[in-house]
């Protein structure tokens, strides 16, 4: 018998794929941002209130992944932005691949922000590195304030936290900070904003963390 | 259920390294999981039983070292036997 090391990702070919993309992007200076969350966490809500506060000259475009259905890049689209669904048919997440031919046919040099949408699941989408900069996790007030502790990867692996829905905390017993000291359990560094698409409470907090990223991406693509 | 892509990733890897090796077949294969993968370990197993199954790599060991608060998803090691 012998043993033989290989010391290699299982997803090496994912992540492959992912490092292309994301040094394409990062040359560029384009900024893409990984969103996840449960279903119904409200990332469809989060990017329409997202996109109808961009000026229409802004270059942004969004890939959104749903298993079935293209419901939420009509949703979108309504926005005048370029948007792409991917439709997984049974996949529980997106993938490099996946997002590499959703690019196909646009000009990623006239692109300064690329929002992805991921599949409604916390646990599945953080195995897969897309290329992005930065993961976000958008966790809603209707679910547990638990989640950090539940979904620990989504939470170990998102810069952001987006806790959604705000609006709805008077009806629910979603405690806010046990829910930021969990996520800060996993993850000392995340940051954390507060939003409601209903209200429009936190969104201008959002899109000035949204617009930090993107001048920090285009300084690293500038040779110092 | 992505466990079954990721089983097939690791099946894809053993072929790999079998036909690096003629002569052997595959008996073992040394997998490294961290809990904040996002794999579930049971379901990874099962998924890989069924894949193996009435292939040439059946039988086929699975020793997984899983990594707490670990984000880790490697295959580290194969075991080759003639």
């Amino acid at each position: 018998m012998e043993r033989v090391a290989i010391e290699k990702k299982v997803l090496s070919e994912n992540d492959r794929i992912a490092q292309a993309l994301r040094e394409r992007f990062a040359a560029r200076g384009t900024l893409v941002l990984n969103c996840i969350s449960s279903p119904g966490s409200g990332k469809t809500s989060l990017f329409e209130r997202t996109l109808e506060g961009f000026a229409p000259e802004t270059r942004v475009a969004v890939v959104t992944g749903d298993i079935q259905t293209d419901n939420d890049a009509r949703r979108l689209a309504r926005f005048g932005f370029p948007v792409r669904q991917i439709t997984t048919a049974g996949a529980c997440h997106l993938d490099a691949r996946m997002v590499e031919k959703s690019l196909e046919g646009w000009d990623l040099t006239k692109l300064d922000l690329l929002l992805i949408e991921n599949v409604g699941n916390l646990v599945c989408p953080t195995s897969y590195d897309l290329g992005e900069q930065s993961k976000i996790v958008i966790l809603s007030v209707t679910e547990g304030d638990d989640k950090p502790l539940k979904y620990p990867g989504a939470f170990a692996k998102s810069r952001l936290m987006v806790l959604n829905k705000i609006d709805l905390l008077p009806y629910v017993p979603f405690d806010m900070e046990a829910a930021r000291r969990n996520a800060r359990s996993i993850h000392p560094g995340i940051d954390i904003i507060e939003t409601s698409c209903t209200t429009g409470n936190g969104l201008d907090v959002w899109r000035q963390w949204i617009g930090e990223r993107m001048r920090e991406a285009v300084a690293r693509s500038r040779p110092t | 259920m992505h466990e079954m892509g990721i089983a097939g990733s690791v099946i894809e890897a053993v072929r790999v390294e079998v036909a690096r090796h003629p002569g052997t077949r595959a008996s073992k294969v040394g997998l490294r999981i961290g809990e904040w993968a996002g794999v579930d370990v049971e379901s990874l197993r099962f998924c890989l039983e069924v894949l193996v199954k009435d292939t040439d790599l059946d039988p086929l060991a699975l020793d997984i070292d899983f990594r707490p608060q670990g984000s880790e998803l490697d295959i580290a090691y194969l075991e080759l036997e003639d």
